[in-house]
Order: C-alpha cells, then structure tokens, then sequence
C-alpha cells in the first residue's frame, strides 16, 4: 500500500521519501495538495503525511476535501506548527495523528503501521 | 550819796541831754523792733529753707522718675540685645535688618539719655533759684511727654521688628527647606565671595560651611567644573545678565552630577547690584530617565525594524523546521541502511540525530518562550544538568580542539527550574565561550564552575579563555538583537538573562583579569519547605 507524502518543501519530501523506502514503503511525493488530487483518486488506497503550513490549499482545506469526497483515507499531520491544540484538532478532523517537525523516522513508521492496521480492520 | 547822786544827775543830765533819753527810749525800741524784725528774717529764712528743701526733694524724686524711666530704657535695650543674639544665627540679611533696628533703638536711647541728663540739669538749675523751678517743671513735663511719646515709638518699633522677625523666620526657614542648592555672593566684593549657602547646598556639594563662606564661588569651583564654563559664568554676571545653564558638576569627593544652575541679580534701590543669588538643581534623576527612555525607544525601534517578534521567530522556527526534517529523515534513512555495518559511520549518523534534535529541542522552547508560558519547574541536581548538557555539545567542544574542566561543588543541593530552558541557558553560554575562544590557538580550556553564593543561592560560572568582551559591548551584550557576531540574532544572552530571571536569578558577564570572559548565574536553591 502506497504512502503519500505531500509537502511544499522539495527536500522534506525527498528525505521523507528516502526514510520511508528502508522500511519498505512504497512513497509517492506531492509539493503542492492541487497536485495530489490532480494524481490520486479519493478511492485509492494508501496512507497520507500531510503538511499544514503551505502556500495554495493548506493540511487543513485539503484534509476537509477529503473527508468531503467520502474518502476513509487514512491522514498523519506532520508540521512545524505546534499550537496547544494542534494534536485535538488533528483529531477532530478525522485525522489518524499530529507528528512535530524534524519527526523522528520510528515514531512515524509506528503510527503509519497502526493507520494501515485499521483500515485494513475497517474495510474487512 | 545824795551829792554824789545829785552831782551825778546833773551830770548825767549835762553829759546825757533829755532828749538822749527820748533817743535812747527811740533806739531802745529801734533796737526790740530789730530784734523783731531778726527774729522774722530769721523766721523767713527757715520757711525759705524749708521750702528750698522741698523744691530739692521734688527734683529728686522727679530725678528718681527720670532714672527708673531710664532703667526701662535700659530694659528694652537688653531684649535688644536678646533679640540681636537670636538673630545673630539668622542669615545676613536678618543681621542687617536687625541692626538697623538696632541703631535705630541705640539713637533712642541716647536720646533718653539726653533727655535725662536735660532733667538733671533742671534740677540743678531749680537748686540755684526758685524762680527757675516752674520753667524746670514745665520742661521737665515737656521732657516727660517727650520720653512718653519716644516710649510710644519703641513699642511701635518693637512690634514692627517682631513682624519683620516673622517674615524673615517663613523665608529663612522656605529656603532651608527647599531641595535645590541655593547660594548667595556679595556682588560689592571683586572676588565673589560666597556669604550664605543653604543646607541643600552643603548636601548636594558635599563641602562644609567652612569650606564654601568667604570663598571666592568660581575659585571653589574653577578646579572642579569645567574652565570655560566658569568664565563663561563670571562673564555673564560681570555683564550684568542672569545665567542659565545645565552643565556636569562634581562633588567635593568627586562624583559627578548633572546640575541646572541659575544665577540671578538683586539689585538695591539705586539699581546697583549688591548680591548674586544662585541656584543649583541636581538633574541626575532626569538626565538618566531620559537616556533610559531614549535606550528604550531605540530598542523599541530596533525590534519594529525586525518585525513583531513572535511573528518573526514563529516564521524562523518554521523555516528551519523543513531543513531538520529532511536532515532527521536522511540520517535515520542512512542509519537504516547501513545497519550492522560501519560502527564510525552510525556514530556520525546518531551525532547527527542528536544535533538535530536539540536544534529543534531549541526552536522549540523559543516559541515557547515567546508565549510566555510558564515554564515546567522541577528539583533539579545542577552538577548533573551541566554533565548532561556538556555531553550534548561536547560533538562541538571536540571539533574545535577544545577541553571542559569541570570545578562542580559535591552534593549541591537542589534547584528548582526547567530543565530545557536551563540547559538552553548552559548551551547558550558554553557556545559563546567556544565562539570566543575561536581563532585563539594558545585558549583551550573552557572552565565551568558551581558553587555556593550564599545559603540561598547556587552560582554557575562559565568561564573561558578567549577574546573578552569589549568595555563598550559590556552594557550592551544582554540587550535583545544586540551581536558582535557576523552572522548572530543577539538573542541568545537576552533569552538567557529572561530565563535565568523567570528562575529568581541573576545572570552576569566579566571580563577575567588575564584573558576572556566569564558568564555567571545565580538560581535559588529549593527550600526543604517549598518541595
């Protein structure tokens, strides 16, 4: 199952991309949200990281839109923002997780797994 | 018997004729009405005598008034003198004042005098004849409504000098009390010379009475206040204009103040000047307010250039977040894959790790720091939280070839602070230290020290050998985006200083006395009663 990453910065993606790969993900990169809706239907699976603070379409529009399209996707906020309530409203949205920024690679692996985990539950 | 009788008779009747008889009968009587006559002039002189001594005695008494009036003279002349002792500590113009009173009362007196000596003089003229005892009499009543009128002006000139004493008291004592150093010179004189100074004189000069009355004020003063400034005073004054001018005085021990002084001119009736009246006003409050806001608003300034602060460190603190993503992500990526293999590599890849993890540990309290949050206390070991932060550089402290002493206090009590902000504190000055003793080859060490201040309080010392800081930057240094760096923020020491104060500390810089510089805090240590 397929990892996207969609981040503004170009090296943040790759990076995330080279980390994931060692434990054998198969991660697909987007710089922008307009450019993974424009390339990922709302039905394929996968897990999202999604950054919040970008120029366009922020984490939090993208991540209405998704839920909007009745996607069951699951989504891990990663950002440099940490406001008291980041974690909350992560949540609230119907995300998986809010990891903070430089996030270290075992604790994202982890949570990715338990994403997948449940959705595999979910659509069983 | 009968002859001799008979020849006696005719005798008698042809020596002493008949009418001898009758003459002698005539003197006889003459003689008894003289005897009479005596015996009255007699008689007459007594009355005159007595009337004589009754004259004297009147003028002795009216002498006796004469003299007891002189006594009260004598009486009001000592409460003068009384008076002219109590006035006598007053200031000059009181002095004077008084003794114009004074001669005014010494006239009177002599006046009476003269009078008196008039009265005796009367009565020693109603001695010599009665007939000059009622033009005695009626000068002495002259005389008597004469010292009756001048006894009516002395207390009218009492009363007078009382009321002046009264106003002279509410000014002397107005210019006591006033906070301004007030001094009056004797313009009459060539050298100036000081004849009253008041008590906030004395305390804002330091110098004693003795040393300012009498004293030429621009002799006193030529060698402390700045030459020009005093010809340019004794210039204005000689011109006959006021002065006015703010300018650095010292004390007589030599500390400097900041000093308005305003020299007036009093005139007398004719318009001459008699007198310089200075003033002295101590601006050294005002004067720093005024550099302390001016600091501010330059401060001030200097952060609006910057931009809002949370608004730029929140912009920085995101931007430097991406670059330690992806560095994070790439070194775990390569600690992966070299697993198992090359043990030197997966040390640099995990010094790696760490750094970027205390960079973003650093971002982090920053913004949270310019939250304004309160900070998460705890009982803290401060040995340990040195060792702690130490090895978390110590990647650094290596690279550049440079060695740690420690001189750490043994089982020091505890503290209670944060331990990140702290250790942001510690990691704070041992980086400047590093950065101090960059480029000295013959600096190595870097000494950091803990110990007692006193039973309150634990003092860190970082202590290094490098470059020092210089005299001017001194002051400087904690202030916010102050730097001697090429590339720094100039935050570091004024977070640092803000921390150390949210812990109840202080944080401080020196200059050693051979080389660098030393950083040290206090932070109180945790009473057994607070835990």
């Amino acid at each position: 199952m397929p990892i996207y990453v969609v981040d503004d910065d170009e090296s943040v993606c790759r990076a995330l991309k080279t980390l994931l790969m060692t434990y054998e993900f198969e991660v697909i990169t987007f710089n922008s949200a307009q450019s993974f809706f424009e390339n990922v239907a709302h039905d394929d699976p996968g897990c999202l990281l999604l950054d919040i603070h970008m120029p366009g379409l922020d984490g939090w529009e993208t991540q209405k839109k998704i839920l909007a399209s009745g996607s069951t996707r699951p989504v891990i906020f990663i950002s440099a923002e940490k406001k008291d309530d980041a974690l909350g409203r992560a949540l609230k949205v119907g995300a998986v997780g809010f990891l903070q920024k430089p996030v270290n690679g075992q604790t994202l692996v982890d949570l990715i797994n338990v994403s997948l985990e449940e959705l595999a539950n979910k659509n069983k | 018997m009968k002859q001799a009788n008979d020849i006696k008779e005719p005798l008698l009747k042809k020596i002493i004729p008949n009418n001898l008889e009758v003459q002698i009968l005539r003197l006889t009587n003459e003689l008894k009405v003289r005897k009479r006559q005596l015996k009255q002039g007699a008689d007459r002189e007594k009355l005159a005598k007595e009337i004589f001594r009754g004259r004297v005695s009147r003028g002795a008494d009216r002498e006796k008034q004469g003299a007891n009036r002189e006594k009260q003279g004598a009486d009001r002349e000592k409460q003068g003198a009384d008076r002219e002792k109590q006035g006598a500590d007053r200031e000059k113009q009181g002095a004077v004042r008084e003794k114009l009173a004074k001669e005014k009362f010494r006239k009177q007196t002599d006046e009476l005098e003269i009078k008196s000596g008039q009265v005796s003089q009367g009565v020693h003229r109603e001695k010599q004849g009665a007939g000059r005892e009622k033009l005695a009499e009626e000068q002495f009543r002259q005389q008597s409504d004469e010292i009756e009128i001048k006894d009516g002006q002395l207390k009218q000139g009492a009363n007078r000098e009382k009321l002046a004493e009264e106003q002279i008291h509410i000014r002397t004592k107005a210019m006591e009390a006033t906070f301004d150093g007030i001094f009056i010179i004797d313009a009459k004189k060539p050298d100036f010379p000081i004849i009253y100074a008041n008590p906030s004189f004395y305390s804002l000069t330091g110098f004693t009475k003795i040393e300012v009355i009498g004293k030429n004020y621009f002799l006193l003063y030529g060698e402390a206040e700045n030459v020009h400034s005093s010809e340019e005073i004794k210039q204005t004054l000689l011109r006959g204009k006021p002065f006015q001018g703010e300018m650095l005085h010292y004390k007589k021990n030599g500390k400097k103040f900041w000093c308005l002084l305003r020299i007036t001119l009093v005139r007398d009736k004719n318009g001459s000047i008699t007198h310089y009246v200075g003033n002295k006003t101590d601006t050294t409050m005002m004067k720093q307010r005024d550099s302390e806001i001016k600091e501010q608003r330059e401060e001030l300034l200097h952060v609006t250039r910057v931009g809002k602060l949370a608004e730029f460190v929140s912009s920085l603190a995101h931007e430097i977040s991406q670059p330690l993503t992806a560095i994070l992500s790439y070194a775990q990526a390569a600690q992966r894959l070299i697993k198992d293999r090359e043990p030197q590599l997966q040390e640099i890849l995990q010094y790696i790790v760490n750094d970027d993890q205390r960079a973003a540990e650093v971002i982090r309290r920053l913004r949270y720091l310019l939250k304004k949050t309160k900070p998460a206390f705890e009982p803290i070991e401060i040995n340990s939280l040195i060792n702690d932060t130490v090895t978390l550089i110590m990647p650094d402290i290596t690279a550049r070839n440079k060695t740690v002493k420690f001189e750490l206090v043994t089982n020091p009590p505890s503290i209670c602070g944060d331990r990140i902000q702290l250790q942001q504190v510690l990691l704070n000055l041992i980086s400047n230290s590093l950065e101090a003793m960059e480029g000295n080859k013959d600096s190595h060490e870097l000494v950091i020290r803990t110990s007692h201040k006193d039973n309150d309080r634990i003092m860190v010392e970082v202590k290094d050998s490098g470059c020092g800081i210089p005299t001017e930057n001194v002051k400087k240094l904690f202030t916010h985006f102050f730097t001697s760096k090429q590339d720094g923020l100039g935050m570091g020491l004024s977070i640092s200083r803000s921390i150390v104060e949210a812990h109840g500390g202080h944080l401080e810089a020196k200059n050693n006395p051979v080389h660098g510089a030393t950083f040290y805090f206090t932070i109180p240590i945790t009473k057994k009663n607070d835990q």
